[in-house]
């Protein structure tokens, strides 16, 4: 048998407490597209993170074409020739995409003319667009990620491991990324790939290991299998789909929120929202589609009061609300849930119950004469984590000590309650496994069934479809055009979100 | 005129050693805040040292070894420990001011008259200084600043020009980065602290035996901070350090002459002292672009899980 190029044999990490990896044990062929595949939480970072000498196994070896190596630092995986692109890009955007990707690469006086050559040739060898002269900064993610491979490419890896490529891509872009993994591999050199997407695995990988809660639970080759079982591998019990209740077409509402001809301005006068115009009925959930950082954040800020419009009017049932600040919306009910919880939705170091009061602690429920009201906060906390099955000791644990899933919950929890007439789901599953996704798209449902107007933002095609009533794209802060799920194909709003117009779709995708 | 700008340069020479120690540091990252009390404690050491061998080198070598030591205590807290920077620089500052003040007394006890030493010469370059005008201003200096004359552009040259520069910018602009590369962002930015220690050593000791002569707790009285203010006010950058560190070396020069020709009798000699400061915060508040290092002044932690 062909001895394999790398190969990782009783690989465990321990972080504190927490089992990262126990036993892990796989191995890659050159020429070989292998993907890794696991819910969030389940390793495989990690294991590849020891793999590129980041961190260091407490356990176990690894093996390159038979012989054992040691690696102990990111330096010593390059000159084995691994590489890996992290999740979030480590590159620095206040310099060129030349000096990235010559940090750590050369010594002494930097020739730059010299190496932008060098990258320029580069780039063309791959049909990559990238001007080695542009800074980070200004560049859009798909490009920072070009960028991050050529500096694979430039440093000569032949193993290529990268954590999530997809996730900020739009599908066209992710299948050039799918066709270069592909000719990367032919070329004799092999890929690893972190994903947790199963599309993505049926369609590139040759071999597919199934990670879980730290362990490999599947090595399997792609022509044997199929996503059911991958599913079933993955999560360890069948998965039930969400599906949205059959009284789908509700006789047409009237609109609850209206936002008319809305635009931001940015401080650097570059509109992060152009002229927007939605309205979202009761009962209705509004999905907004696009790749992240086209204005999604700004639109939620807009409606939950975060930021002013420089212009346009926002209406709540009629009422102009465009210049209420938070606290207003928030008693008039809005409910927000941001994307980055731990930035924007909560207070890491503080526990259950006072975060569950976090954006209500004016309101008389919670007062006692003048102090907090511990017993009624208690029991209410009590009573959510009953309701959304918070995995938790107490309501006085710190939300930090619990996981992404249930801080989510959490979450929710309050902004459901705070939203009587609007919620904004931003991301709202973004990272979580799928028990947690599902749980979540439940309690999305019922409260558009209570007739609660929902905007759904999500940069997850497939919860935009199974969820929404319309869909709305966003590029570069301008709506591309508001559709019935059943007009679109994955194909078409994929160019949307590319920046195509709904003509140049048509003709595109026909 | 020339005397008041050959003062300026002179004054500039350790303020502009303190700068650029402060910019090649804050460019990976760490802002030493313990600049006022590394500049102290070098003031205190190069007097020991020279007092005690009689050798003013033996007492700028002992002032670079201290504001060493001060700053690898700086850097382990900061760095390694991941403590707050503010916070540790004002400890260590506070340190500074009663450690010198008594060890001075161990040493010396309480003199009658204060102890001096022979301070820098004054060294004219041959030729150079015979250029008229700019001769005098620029070529008729001590040591330290033909020394700070080649350090300036040394430093803009290793930050900007070479791989080992790219790395300290990076380390301050995203250390993951740098991590990422296979360096170790802790020794990367616990060697420019190092760095910064020993040029700010130099510049506490060219207050004590580089121009006075002599010993005092209050001998540098801010100056360690206006050092760290040129840092901002030169956009992190040794070229606007060197723009920043005249027009303070200036004020302080134009202040010291008021002094001496009895002008603070009728015309407030803080007034003078104040406009660098009163420029920096106008400068701070009007500029548009900052070019500060993104990371600045947050430790870096690997993340775990």
């Amino acid at each position: 048998m062909e001895t394999a190029f790398f190969e990782l044999r009783g690989i465990s990490k321990y972080f504190a407490k927490v089992v990262a990896n126990k036993d892990v044990s796989f191995s890659i062929r050159r020429g070989e597209v292998l993907a890794l595949l696991g819910e969030n939480g389940a390793g495989k970072s990690t294991v590849m993170k020891i793999l590129y000498g980041l961190y260091r196994a407490d356990e176990g070896q690894i093996f390159k074409d038979g012989k054992e190596v040691k690696i102990q630092s990111p330096k010593d995986a390059m000159k084995l020739g691994i590489s890996m692109i992290q999740q979030h890009f480590s590159l620095v955007p206040a310099h060129t995409v030349t000096e990235n990707i010559i940090l750590g690469n050369v010594g002494g006086v930097i020739d730059q003319k010299l190496y932008q050559e060098e990258i320029k040739k580069l780039a063309g060898v791959y049909g990559f667009n990238v001007n080695p002269n542009d800074y980070v900064r200004d560049l859009e993610v798909g490009v920072q990620q070009k960028v991050e491979i050529l500096k694979a490419l430039y440093q000569k890896a032949s193993l290529l491991i990268m954590d999530e490529p997809t996730a900020v891509l739009t599908p066209q872009e992710a299948q050039n990324l799918m066709e270069f993994i592909r000719n990367f591999a032919a070329q004799g050199n092999a890929v690893i790939f972190i994903t947790h997407k199963l599309k993505e695995v049926m369609s590139v990988a040759d071999r597919i290991i199934v990670m879980r809660a730290g362990k490999v639970c599947g090595d399997v080759k792609r022509s044997e299998t199929n996503e059911v079982e991958l599913s079933k591998l993955m999560i360890g019990k069948d998965l039930e789909q969400v599906r949205r209740d059959e009284l789908k077409a509700k006789p047409a509402q009237k609109p609850r929120l209206i936002i008319e001809k809305v635009t931001l301005e940015e401080q650097t006068g570059v509109p992060a929202l152009k002229n927007i115009s939605l309205a979202v009925g009761q009962g209705e959930i509004l999905g907004i589609a696009g790749v992240s950082g086209n204005g999604q954040q700004e639109l939620c800020e807009i409606i939950c009061g975060a930021q002013f419009p420089s212009s346009g009017r926002i209406l709540l049932d009629g009422e102009d609300i465009t210049n209420k600040d938070i606290r207003a919306r928030i008693e008039a009910g809005i409910g927000y849930v941001p994307a980055d919880r731990s930035r924007d939705g909560m207070v890491m170091e503080m526990s259950i119950a006072e975060n569950m009061l976090l954006k209500s602690s004016f309101d008389k429920k919670w007062q006692n004469r003048g102090f907090i009201d511990q017993r009624k906060l208690n029991a209410y906390t009590q009573e959510q984590i009953k309701e959304y099955s918070i995995k938790t000791p107490s309501t006085e644990a710190m939300v930090r000590g619990l996981s992404g899933g249930n801080q989510q919950k959490v979450i929710l929890a309050r902004e459901v309650d705070n939203g009587e007439k609007v919620i904004i789901f931003d991301q709202p599953t973004r990272g979580l496994d799928l028990g947690a996704v599902n749980h979540i798209h439940k309690v999305i449902l019922k409260e558009r069934a209570k007739g609660k107007s929902i905007v759904l933002v999500s940069t997850e095609l497939s919860e935009i479809f199974a969820l929404s009533d319309k869909i709305a794209v966003l590029y570069k802060g301008e709506i591309q055009g508001i559709f019935e799920p059943a007009e679109l194909t994955t194909e078409k709003i994929g160019l949307l979100m590319a920046g195509f117009k709904i003509g140049e779709v048509r003709e595109d995708a026909s | 005129m020339v005397n008041l700008l050959s003062r300026t340069i002179m004054m500039g020479t350790p303020l502009l050693f303190g700068a650029l120690a402060e910019v090649i540091a804050e460019r990976a990252g760490t802002m030493v805040t313990a600049i006022e009390g590394i500049f102290l404690i070098g003031a205190w050491a190069g007097f020991v040292g020279s007092f005690l061998s009689g050798s003013l080198t033996i007492g700028f070598l002992t002032a670079i070894l201290s504001g060493i030591l001060v700053a690898a205590l700086y850097g382990w807290i900061c760095i390694y420990l991941k403590q707050h920077q503010v916070v540790t620089g004002t400890a260590i500052n506070i340190l500074a001011v009663g450690l010198c003040a008594f060890l001075y007394r161990v040493i010396f006890g309480v003199p009658i008259t204060p102890l001096t030493v022979n301070p820098l010469p004054t060294i004219p370059i041959p030729l150079l200084s015979k250029i008229p005008i700019i001769g005098e201003i620029l070529f008729e200096q001590n040591i330290l600043t033909y020394i700070i004359y080649l350090l300036a552009p040394l430093a803009y040259f290793l930050l900007y020009k070479t791989s080992l520069g790219l790395t300290v910018r990076s380390a301050g602009e995203n250390p993951e980065a740098v991590d990422v590369a296979g360096i170790n962002v802790y020794l990367v930015r616990f060697l420019t602290v190092l760095l910064a220690g020993a040029m700010g050593g130099v510049a506490g000791a060219f207050y004590s035996i580089g121009f006075l002569g002599m010993f005092a707790t209050n001998i540098i009285g801010g100056r360690g901070w206006i050092a760290f203010a040129i840092c901002f006010l030169g956009n992190w950058n040794p070229k606007g350090a060197v723009a920043g560190t005249l027009a303070f070396g200036f004020a302080e020069a134009i202040a010291i002459y008021m002094q001496s020709i009895g002008a603070n009798s009728f015309f407030p000699n803080e007034l003078f002292i104040a406009i660098p400061y009163i420029m920096t915060i106008v400068l701070t508040i009007s500029r548009k672009s900052f070019n500060v290092p993104a990371k600045l002044g947050i430790p870096y932690v690997k993340e775990n899980y």
